[in-house]
């Protein structure tokens, strides 16, 4: 069981909030991500075009209030000059509450004479706010003047004008923002409430969108786990032709190669044991001969010596004795041969002391005294790789050459060894009939074809078996 | 909701602003008599009552300094409302129009002060205007025209043209598609000017004034019927006023002309010097008005 080793951003060398907002943003699903991301959006949004147009249609509106009352307050002057000049008190009256009922922003207006005092008003019967004469009121009775206040009837604009330049007195009027605010307020209510709705859509539009989005990935999850349980035969869904869709052929591609990799694996582990099997048979036949060479050689010929010797001392001619000696010695001699044989086919000297290619040339000596139909052209570069790829290379071309011997019919058999920058190359090629490279391989008969990859790999080497029904090429190639 | 609250809260104010409670009110004072009674100068709609500030209100100050009292300007929309003043006392002196003085002195006694002198007469004429590219050459011209008479106690502006339609055997109702008032000779001059009346007929003095102040009415309109003389419009008291006050306002009238200050507000309202006159001067006027059975 493998450890999972979580690598996450923002761990190292990291200022310690954004470790903290990542832990707070990462800890969360994708779901609560995007939903997250839609309603922070959708809300400073929202807010901030709320604000904007609140802030514009304050200012838009304000202005326009003051300008319209600057208008309306002008005009009541120019109005209200021959009323006052008559003394026509009830006109002015009518003029002023007239024009406060034909202005719905229009708080009250009134009018001063130059003593200060109030001609003429609309705060009807209740008396009039004194309060109002002390403020705005204009430092010469030429000037207009315009004086923001507030009041128990929300923010006011009173706007003053002189009438007939002063000499009749000052007309004064009150706007109120109240009716403006409350359009602002009412406009900043529905764009709060088109946020609302828009950030509701936006809800359920993350829902489907992470569900669309998330629904592949949970699968593919889901998918993972089957194969983790070794079920190889599941297959991701392909949503869509998008990342997802992708991720999904991906990862189906490699269920597929993961399937061909094991089976490789399996028939490897196969072709193993029968190599073993074979190893410990091979071994067991070597020993046997091994104990039947000793025993029918070796040990026949000490026999006939040792009872040579006891003849011989036996003997009283000296002639005879001499004679009996010589051929003692004879017979001893072939018995040394016999032992030399014996150990140089378990294991050829020659390979240790005088490397591959007089090993090789020495095989293939005596592979042509046993193989006298075959014709054998070696080609061999002078190097001497380590003894370990010396052997290797050696076992394999002997198989090699072996196996086109007994199983092709090869009339030529051509071995060419070489080096080639860092690497060893050894290619055998023979005129047989060929075989079906694959059908061996699983076959479990080509234990030496298994064996030859094997130590080709143990080396860290490629073994390339190609043949066809002119012959067979065996590619090797070792790294030095 | 709480976020408007919120929103609304966030209106900027760079200072305090000063706060009024508009639901808290106090009756309003009286409007205070001052211990000193003020001169009372009434001057009648003769022009209009911008036009009378302008050139009446250097002349009330002068008389009421002259008499130690502050001034007061009493203008009125008609005529008939100074006379009413004038007949109950309401007012020291007043300028009006002689179809006014006319109509007052038979009612209830009005009584001549002085009147002004102009170029060495004491008299002016009902000029009959049109615009300039009008045909009318006459009243008899102007039938079925809209006419703005001035002020219906008008003697210049209302009576006198009455006068003339009558002469063709005709009431202004039946002579003239429509009448209108303007209260002031000045306005009635621009009516005709601008066109809103096709006719009117104006007093000579302030037809003159008028184009020396604004020249371009003579592109406008022109004069086509120039009435005979009439007595001049009269300065009058009320009836029953003390001896030795008509006689400080009347001397202060007629001193005017021998002071600088004086001079130069005489000079404004384009008046040499004002002088005693006798009453019989109006009798032209008063035949024009009993042979239209009074002023109505």
């Amino acid at each position: 069981m493998s450890v999972l080793n979580h690598t996450r951003p923002f761990e190292q060398k990291s200022p310690a909030w954004l470790t903290r907002l990542w832990a707070l943003v990462g800890g969360v699903s994708v779901r609560t991500k995007i939903l997250g991301i839609v309603l922070v959006l959708t809300t400073l949004l929202g807010l901030g075009a709320t604000l904007q147009v609140r802030a514009v249609m304050e200012r838009v509106f304000i202005s326009e209030l003051e300008s319209r009352g600057r208008s309306v307050v002008s005009d009541l002057a120019t109005r209200s000059t021959e009323p006052i000049l008559l003394n026509d008190s009830f006109a002015l009256y009518q003029l002023l509450s007239e024009t406060v009922a034909s202005h719905k922003d229009l708080l009250y207006a009134f009018v001063i004479n130059g003593k200060g005092e109030v001609l003429a008003h609309t705060f009807g019967d209740e008396g009039f706010p004194s309060a109002l004469l002390t403020l705005n009121a204009p430092k010469t009775p030429e000037e207009s003047g315009h004086l923001l206040y507030e009041s128990n009837e929300g923010r006011v604009h009173d706007l003053a004008s002189p009438i007939f330049d002063g000499r009749a007195g000052v007309v004064r009027l009150g706007l109120s923002e109240s009716r403006l605010n409350g359009a602002v307020d009412s406009v900043t209510g529905q764009m709060l409430f088109t946020t609302l709705v828009v950030g509701l859509i936006g809800i359920f539009a993350a829902i489907l969108l992470t569900w669309l989005l998330t629904q592949p990935i949970l699968e593919l999850v889901h998918t993972t786990h089957r194969i983790g349980q070794g079920d190889l035969s599941v297959r991701a869904t392909h949503w869509a032709d998008d990342e997802v869709g992708a991720l999904a052929d991906a990862f189906n591609q490699m269920i597929i190669d993961l399937d061909n990799s094991q089976q490789a694996i399996a028939e490897k582990e196969i072709a193993r044991g029968r190599l073993l099997k074979k190893l410990i048979n091979a071994q067991e036949e070597e020993r046997k001969r091994i104990a039947r060479e000793l025993h029918d050689g070796v040990g026949q010929s000490l026999t006939s010596l040792t009872v040579g010797m006891k003849v011989a001392c036996q003997l009283d001619d000296q002639q005879a004795m001499q004679a009996k000696a010589e051929d003692m010695r004879q017979r001893a001699m072939e018995t040394l041969q016999q032992v030399r044989l014996l150990s140089r086919q378990l294991r050829p000297s020659v390979l240790d002391d005088l490397g591959l290619n007089a090993a090789l040339e020495l095989y293939v000596t005596e592979f042509s005294k046993q193989y006298p139909d075959i014709s054998v052209d070696l080609l061999c570069e002078q190097a001497r790789p380590s003894p370990v790829i010396e052997t290797a290379l050696y076992r394999i071309v002997q198989e090699a050459m072996t196996n086109a011997a007994r199983h092709s019919g090869a009339k030529t058999i051509s071995a060419v060894l070489s080096r080639r920058d860092d690497k060893y190359l050894a290619i055998i090629e023979d005129d047989g009939h060929g075989f079906d490279v694959t059908v061996a391989r699983r076959s479990g008969r080509s234990v030496g074809i298994y064996g030859m990859a094997e130590r080709a790999e143990f080396l860290g080497g490629r073994l390339d078996i190609e043949s066809s029904f002119k012959g067979t090429t065996v590619y090797l190639e070792v790294p030095l | 909701m709480a976020l408007i609250f919120l929103l609304a809260s966030c209106r900027s104010s760079s200072k305090p602003l000063p706060y009024v409670n508009l639901s808290q009110r106090q009756a309003l004072p009286a409007i205070a008599k001052t211990e000193v009674l003020p001169l009372r100068v009434a001057v009648a709609a003769i022009i209009s009552p911008q036009g009378t500030v302008e050139s009446y209100s250097e002349l009330a100050d002068y008389l009421a300094k002259k008499l130690g009292r502050p001034a007061q300007l009493i203008q009125r929309r008609t005529y008939a409302e100074i006379n009413s003043l004038i007949a109950e006392g309401e007012v020291d002196i007043a300028f009006v129009c002689t179809g006014a003085y006319v109509d007052g002195q038979k009612r209830f006694g009005m009584e001549l002060l002085a009147a002004p002198e102009i170029d060495g007469k004491h008299v002016y004429y009902s000029e009959l205007i049109v615009a300039l590219n009008n045909p009318a050459t006459s009243m008899r011209d102007l039938r079925g025209a809209v006419f703005a008479f001035t002020d219906p106690m008008s003697y210049s502006g209302r009576v006198y043209p009455s006068y003339l339609v009558q002469q063709l055997d005709e009431t202004p109702e039946t002579f003239f598609n429509r009448s209108f008032f303007t209260y002031s000779h000045d306005k009635a001059i621009l009516a005709v000017a601008e066109g809103v009346a096709d006719g009117a007929a104006v007093d000579s003095l302030v037809l003159a004034n008028s184009l020396q102040k604004n020249p371009e009415l003579k592109e406008k309109i022109k004069v086509i019927y120039r009435s005979p003389p009439f007595g001049i419009p009269p300065v009058v008291v009320p009836p029953n006023m003390s001896a030795r006050q008509k006689a400080l306002l009347q001397e202060a009238l007629l001193e005017m002309s021998s002071n600088p200050e004086g001079q130069r507000i005489l000079a404004n309202l384009g008046i040499d010097r004002f002088v005693t006159v006798s009453d019989s001067i109006y009798d032209t006027a008063r035949a024009v008005v009993s042979s239209l059975g009074g002023i109505p």
